[in-house]
């Protein structure tokens, strides 16, 4: 817990220092997670403030301050979600669309070990982006937490409230499907 | 080691790598102005309906309560009220009239 139960006691009688405590501590935690969940710099801190908004209105059905962090994540893959959904595979302009004469020429003009280090990442993005569009969005967010945040499935199953059980098998048909997409996606590399 | 084979530890690898590409972000400046505005106009709007609910509902008790008066009050109608349906009848209808009587009298009187 990076609060203590007292602020978090305070917040739920709307305590706006309390509250402002909270966003502080947790700001920078939510703000990365929704990043690698939406994949979309420019939106992140919206979706942020709508995760800390559904909190603010919330908090006061939270039955006890234990249970705030699993909370406060149902919250953000809640609005995560509900933000994939509305941007629903609008098209975009990808690197990983892009034929491989027109990366080169890319990675050509990025000189510098920075920049080369930025484009690698920014394609490692982009891959695991594309190879997600293989599941749906809920699968999409239940593996990122599991593989990406690294979350276990004792902590997954109190953010979803969903057996053990039940949270393996989804967790195993998403994989299959990203891992079926990605080895079409090797398959592709080699031939070209 | 494990039974994973090689696409799976390539993926584990590709989702490692995700997670160092994507590191946690620092928030903007505006981020906690922006934020406290959007809590601020989300609390004025359920301020306003919750207003405009509490306005319907005390009409609603209002105009039922004055129904349930309007409903219990004995109203003065003209004409006795203590006349049954067959006092009307029989007022409207009496005996001497051919047609209720005899239907067939009014027949005879017309010339057959």
């Amino acid at each position: 817990m990076l609060v203590d139960f007292e602020v978090i006691k305070r917040a739920q009688n709307r305590d706006s220092v309390a509250f402002n405590e909270i966003v502080l501590a947790y700001r920078k935690r939510i703000l990365g997670t929704i990043t690698r969940l939406i994949a979309r710099s420019e939106d992140v801190e919206d979706v942020a403030q709508e995760v800390f908004l559904r909190l603010y209105f919330s908090l006061d059905q939270l039955r006890t301050p234990e249970v705030f962090e699993p909370w406060l994540y149902r919250l953000t893959v809640n609005a995560a979600f509900d933000y994939l959904r509305k941007q629903r595979r609008r098209q975009e302009f990808r690197m990983s669309d892009l034929s491989e004469q027109q990366v080169l020429m890319a990675d050509a003009t990025a000189g510098s070990k920075v920049e080369h280090e930025e484009q690698t990442k920014k394609k490692v993005r982009e891959s695991v982006d594309s190879l997600l569009g293989a599941v749906s969005e809920a699968d999409r967010i239940l593996l990122m937490m599991k593989e990406v945040e690294g979350l276990s499935l004792k902590e997954l199953e109190k953010i979803y409230n969903v057996n053990e059980n039940a949270l393996k098998v989804r967790l195993f048909r998403a994989r299959q499907r990203v891992l079926k997409a990605f080895g079409a996606a090797g398959k592709k590399e080699g031939l070209g | 080691m494990s039974l994973r084979g090689n696409e799976d530890e390539k993926l584990d690898a590709l989702f490692r790598a995700y997670r160092d590409a994507c590191p946690d972000p620092e928030a903007s400046v505006n981020f906690m102005p922006s934020l406290w505005a959007r809590i601020d106009s989300r609390q004025t709007f359920l301020f306003s309906f919750r207003r405009m609910a509490n306005a319907f509902i005390t009409a609603a008790v209002a105009l039922s309560i004055a129904l349930g008066v309007y409903m219990t009050i004995p109203r003065s109608t003209p004409g006795n009220l203590s006349e049954t349906y067959i006092d009307v009848l029989a007022a409207a209808n009496p005996l001497d009239n051919p047609d209720i009587v005899s239907p067939t009298a009014r027949l005879e009187l017309n010339g057959r």
